[in-house]
């Protein structure tokens, strides 16, 4: 019965290693231990053995069970490993590159624009949309534009046909003439006449000029406006934001200047001029940048504000100008061709 | 406006000063300068005035001569120089390079034989000393200087100019003295001005002058005119000439130039008529007569209309008034008696005429932006007295005047203490007092109010832009030194306020896409009405169209985002870029019976299936455009789930594919969707390759502002669901959306006691075993019970009844 027991095991040993599959390793179980297979029937021969052989034999049968089990545990294990490797493709080329798109990317404007509202979130000042299609009282009257300014030239301003309608827009004096804003100061407006003081706000956006496309000149370019309204604001508040402003985006190495200058909605008026040596293509000791001022009591009285009650500053930039700078760009047409290579580069 | 240094220098001590030092004055005052350039001959040695004695046919060459020219004594006396010019004669004077001489561009002058002949230097031509760009001849030097002077002795001091952008507010500026006045206040310098003496006059001379009318006088509030015979007319003096030139204005004879002086000295545009030429000896200013015209001095006969203010005399138009003379009318060679007359005109009047004739000078420059009328008088003192110094003659009679003469008189009362409230920071009253007095801003009264100081400041009259005490802030600030603004750290107290919605919302949706890999593009807003009646109804397309376009392919303003995104796709798939998907977030603007809405938008393209690479990927269909456009709808509070498609057939039909896109909301909604495939046909047009598909959602901002409810946990069941399958057979006409609605309703009655939580799309299948124009569409129904197991006995049975009442109320084919 020894000898019975050990080539059961030694038959076992040669034959579940090479089962293919799970039923062929359950119907081996069944051959081997299960209630009608070999080692059960070897244990019902344990009557036949000498009683004082039955312990030693009854050892030996458990080892064999357990012998037979642990080789049934392997056969499966096996083929358990053999379906799991299954699933997996071919072996990877961890060099071959993904078919998948390449990320997706943000605009250079975006990213200018929303560094700036960033740094000046900061601050306070929050982003204030307002409407493209203007009239001529929000983007020129209000703001203390004569009459016969050529900024509102046929020539130098897109202007809608006398019967255009636009019923979002509500003319503020009959009869004017829907227009492109050519600012965004156009927002400051809406705000100033929609809300009370304090405000601190910027408006980022799109703004139109009649210009001959070229390097620097687009029909189109966005701008970013900002006007903060208070009581005792005064023209060290605006240089002390401006500093701010610039040395966050450019680097605290950035050196501003203000320059005297002329705008019609601000008095006094400045022009900014940066020092950066450490940007792309600026090869210039001072660059313009942006405009600036204090806003004009005009333009106060014209809203409804108590001119001698509250004081305030304005600001504006180009943000192609700005991109322009940061980046190295030469060209503002690569804005708006959106060539991938180009779109690629910004992040 | 371009400015000389010699000139400026006339009015202000500028020594000890350099040019950097002037250029960031004028920098620091406020006004741009765009540029510094020196003119004048180089210095150059071995280069001096020689007199030409002889000059003799060169043997050898029709076109040469060979002169003997005196150079002078220290010199080496008379030298042999073969010449090609054609220009002199003997006995003119000419600037001669002697042997050893360098001229500009490193040309040595060596001995050498020209054609066999032996020539000892050259005599030479403005373009060759670099003064000047004439070429044509040799520099005859009229003035006729020593023989032997060094050539820089001989000709007019090189001089600097300064390219100054003069700002619109500071008309007074456009002319020297003007300038002069803002440097000698930056530096603290005396202001001198001209000095003209008082001219003796003789019997007035009605023949010459006998009439000074004006018809307009709003629009003409003073005018002079003043008669002066005898003139000799020639060149205008070296001096003068030389300072025209180095601004640029070309001298023509002493009459011409002298009203350019004056005017680029006092800032007053003037003319000068040839008495002869003034029928009826009269002057009169009024408007054109409709229709008439006029030939301006640049030979181009101009149309006048009778809004147009012209100076005529008794019997036509002679001058656009304020804009450009006629060509007929002023000074020439053979003027011996003339008429200066000085007006000024209304800016508004002079503007509209200049713009009209598209004609502009820099008289009429100087009008648009404002003349001080109380300078004219001054300035015609001052022309006169050139006129009699330079050409002779004399003053016949009084000088002619109609017009108001108002006295200006201006004062602004301004607190120091308030001036430095408005600046935040230190600026002593005695700063202030300097900034203020060295620009002629005289503080003529000092009173106490209030415990503090009060100035009564007064305005000059070339100062009419200052009227308010904020104006007296910003000279202070001038003439103090934005560079002394100090430096602070900004300071900023909350004001609770968000974004606008419409600037989150865009950043919200481009951050979804760019996480879906699109790249964000800018295209511009306006597009060619071709393009623009691809994506809108005729009727709509037109009330897009500007008044005044620039170019005719930006002639409207774009409907949808998609049109500008196919052209960069166009773009990079012409340049060899693969596009996968691209987006814009922007303005559109939608038209329809009430009008032009301007409208949020987000739109975006995707290039079906991708290119070459090693292995495939799935493909984009209509479903991957529908699952962004859903999203990016869902960021604005709208749920196109819920939404009806309406008809696609609104104009846009020429853009999109059709029955391959839809459309959801429009105007009426407040926003609207559409997405799908874009037109095959047209796209091959435009030379795009492959299926493109794309979306664009546009929300009125309005409709933006609400802020989305703050979402409520809902308690879900933990215990295990129970799914059942079924097929349905439908005509290929009936949409799924439909099918899923009326089956979820069914299933959710028929489901006692638990939830129908869920009714799944997973299979739509045609062909074989279905009859043609029909599909299965196969559904799994998810049910569960919040408290319980569900026991196969009751799904089965509510599964039965749902089959029943799909068989019973629909028309739906239960597929077994």
């Amino acid at each position: 019965m020894q000898d019975q027991l050990s080539a059961l095991v030694t038959k076992a040993e040669a034959e579940l290693p090479s089962l293919p599959t799970r039923p062929d390793v359950e119907a081996a179980k069944a051959r081997y231990i299960g209630p009608k297979g070999e080692l059960t029937g070897l244990m019902k021969q344990m009557g036949t053995v000498p009683k004082e052989e039955r312990p030693a034999m009854g050892k030996l049968i458990n080892q064999t069970q357990m012998a037979l089990q642990a080789l049934l545990d392997t056969a499966l294990a096996r083929i358990e490993a053999n379906e799991l490797a299954a699933q997996l493709g071919p072996a990877i080329d961890p060099t071959l590159p993904s078919p998948d798109p390449l990320p997706g990317t943000r605009h250079p404007l975006t990213l200018v624009r929303e560094e700036l509202n960033s740094i000046l979130r900061k601050v306070g000042f929050t982003v204030v949309e307002g409407p493209e299609v203007e009239t001529e009282y929000y983007c020129f009257d209000a703001l203390n534009t004569p009459v016969d300014h050529p900024a509102r030239d046929a020539q130098d301003t897109f202007y809608l046909p006398p019967e255009a309608t636009f019923p979002n827009v509500a003319k503020k004096v009959p009869n004017e003439k829907y227009l492109l804003r050519t600012h965004t100061s156009s927002v400051q407006i809406r705000t100033m006449l929609k809300g009370e003081p304090p405000i601190r706000m910027v408006s980022p956006g799109r703004v139109y000029r009649r210009d001959t496309v070229d390097a620097t000149h687009s029909a189109n370019f966005h701008q970013m406006e900002g006007l903060y309204v208070d009581k005792n604001v005064t023209v060290s508040d605006l240089k002390a934001l401006l500093d701010y402003v610039l040395k966050s985006l450019l680097g605290a190495d950035t050196k501003v200047r203000f320059r005297p200058h002329y705008f019609g909605y601000t008095e006094p008026s400045f022009e900014v001029d940066l020092s950066a040596k450490h940007l792309p293509k600026v090869n210039k000791e001072w660059v313009e940048i942006m405009g600036c001022g204090m806003v004009d009591p005009a333009v106060f009285d014209d809203v409804g504000y108590d001119s001698s009650v509250w004081s305030g500053y304005a600001f504006g930039m180009g943000i192609e100008r700005i991109a322009m700078m940061m980046y190295g760009i030469d060209d503002i047409r690569y804005f708006y061709q959106n060539d991938l290579r180009f779109l690629r580069q910004f992040s | 406006m371009k400015f000389s240094r010699n000139w400026l220098q006339d009015y202000v001590d500028l020594s000890g000063l350099s040019d950097e030092q002037i250029s960031e004055a004028i920098t620091f005052l406020g006004f741009e300068v765009e540029g510094i350039e020196h003119t004048g001959a180089p210095q150059l040695s071995d280069v001096v005035v020689g007199e030409v004695l002889t000059r003799d046919q060169h043997p050898n060459a029709d076109r040469l001569s060979i002169c003997s020219v005196s150079v002078g004594e220290a010199n080496g006396g008379t030298k042999r120089i073969v010449c090609g010019a054609q220009n002199y004669k003997v006995g003119d004077r000419v600037p001669v390079a002697l042997i050893g001489a360098v001229l500009p561009g490193n040309f040595k002058i060596k001995p050498s034989k020209i054609r066999g002949e032996a020539s000892e230097g050259m005599m030479c031509s403005g373009k060759e000393l670099q003064i000047g760009d004439d070429h044509s001849g040799l520099m005859i030097l009229t003035n006729r200087p020593e023989v032997g002077t060094p050539i820089n002795d001989a000709l007019p001091e090189g001089d600097v100019v300064f390219d100054i952008e003069i700002t619109p507010n500071r008309p007074d500026c456009l002319c020297h003295l003007g300038a002069a006045r803002e440097l000698a206040a930056w530096f603290r310098r005396d202001l001198v001005y001209p000095q003209a003496e008082m001219q003796k006059r003789g019997a007035a001379r009605p023949d010459l002058l006998k009439t000074l009318r004006v018809d307009s006088s709003e629009d003409c509030p003073l005018c002079t005119a003043t008669a002066i015979s005898g003139v000799k007319v020639g060149p205008s003096p070296v001096w003068m000439q030389a300072r025209l030139s180095a601004l640029g204005i070309r001298p023509i004879n002493n009459l011409v130039d002298i009203g350019n002086y004056v005017m680029l000295e006092y800032g007053q545009p003037m003319h000068m008529f040839d008495a002869k030429a003034l029928a009826g000896a009269s002057i009169v200013v009024r408007r054109a007569a409709e229709g008439k015209t006029l030939v301006t001095l640049d030979e181009k006969e101009r149309q006048l209309t009778s809004d147009m203010l012209v100076i005529a005399d008794a019997e036509r138009s002679v001058v656009v008034a304020g804009v450009m003379g006629g060509e007929k009318s002023g000074v020439s060679e053979a003027t011996t008696d003339l008429v200066l007359q000085v007006a000024a005109f209304r800016r508004q009047s002079v503007r509209a005429t200049s713009r009209k004739l598209g004609l502009s000078s820099d008289s009429s420059y100087r009008f648009e932006r404002g003349i001080d009328v109380h300078s004219l008088p001054e300035a015609t003192h001052r022309a006169i007295a050139l006129v009699l110094e330079v050409a002779g003659g004399q003053v016949c009679g009084e000088t002619l005047r109609v017009g108001s003469d108002v006295p200006w008189e201006r004062a602004v009362l301004v607190s120091p203490a308030w001036v430095r409230s408005r600046l935040g920071f230190e600026v002593s009253d005695d700063d202030q007092r300097g900034a203020l007095e060295a620009l002629d801003l005289l503080i003529t009264r000092e009173e106490e109010i209030d415990g503090g100081v009060q100035w009564t400041v007064r305005i000059p009259s070339w100062r009419s832009d200052l009227d308010r005490p904020i104006d007296l802030v910003e000279e202070i600030l001038r003439v103090h030194g934005t560079a002394k603004i100090p430096a602070k750290t900004v300071t900023g107290p909350g004001l609770l306020v968000e974004d606008d919605p419409i600037a989150q919302y865009n950043r919200r949706t481009s951050t979804y896409l760019i996480g879906q890999n699109f790249n964000e593009c800018v295209t511009y807003t306006l597009r060619s009405k071709l393009d623009t009646a691809a994506w809108a109804d005729e009727s709509a397309v037109d009330p897009l169209g500007l008044a005044n376009p620039f170019v005719e392919d930006q002639s409207h303003l774009r409907p949808t985002l998609i049109g500008g995104l196919v052209d960069s796709l166009r773009l990079n798939q012409s340049r060899g870029n693969p596009v996968a998907g691209m987006f814009e977030t922007g303005r559109v603007f939608i038209s329809n019976t009430k009008g032009v809405q301007e409208c949020a938008a987000v739109g975006f393209i995707i290039r079906e299936g991708s290119d070459a690479a090693w292995t495939q990927r799935e493909a984009s269909d209509f479903y991957t455009a529908k699952r962004l456009i859903e999203t990016i709808a869902a960021e604005a509070g709208i749920d196109l789930v819920r939404q009806p498609h309406l008809a696609t057939d609104d104009g846009a039909e020429a853009g999109w594919q059709q029955g391959q896109h839809t459309l959801q909301g429009n105007m009426a909604y407040g926003w609207t969707a559409r997405y799908g495939m874009l037109d095959l046909a047209r796209l091959k047009g435009l030379g795009v390759t492959g299926k493109v598909l794309a979306g664009v959602f546009a929300i009125l901002p309005e409709r933006l502002v609400k802020a989305g409810k703050r979402s409520r946990f809902q308690p879900f069941s933990l215990q295990p669901a129970a799914w059942r399958d079924v097929a349905l057979v439908v005509d290929e006409s009936e949409a799924a959306g439909d099918m899923l609605k009326s089956l979820t309703k069914l299933a959710r009655s028929a489901a006692k006691g638990f939830d129908l939580e869920a009714v799944g799309l997973f299979d739509v299948y045609r062909g074989k075993g279905l009859p043609d124009g029909k599909k299965s569409l196969a559904f799994s129904l998810k049910f569960r019970a919040a408290d319980r197991t569900l026991t196969n006995d009751e799904v089965n049975k509510t599964f039965t009844t749902v089959l029943a009442q799909v068989a019973a109320k629909t028309p739906y084919q239960v597929r077994s």
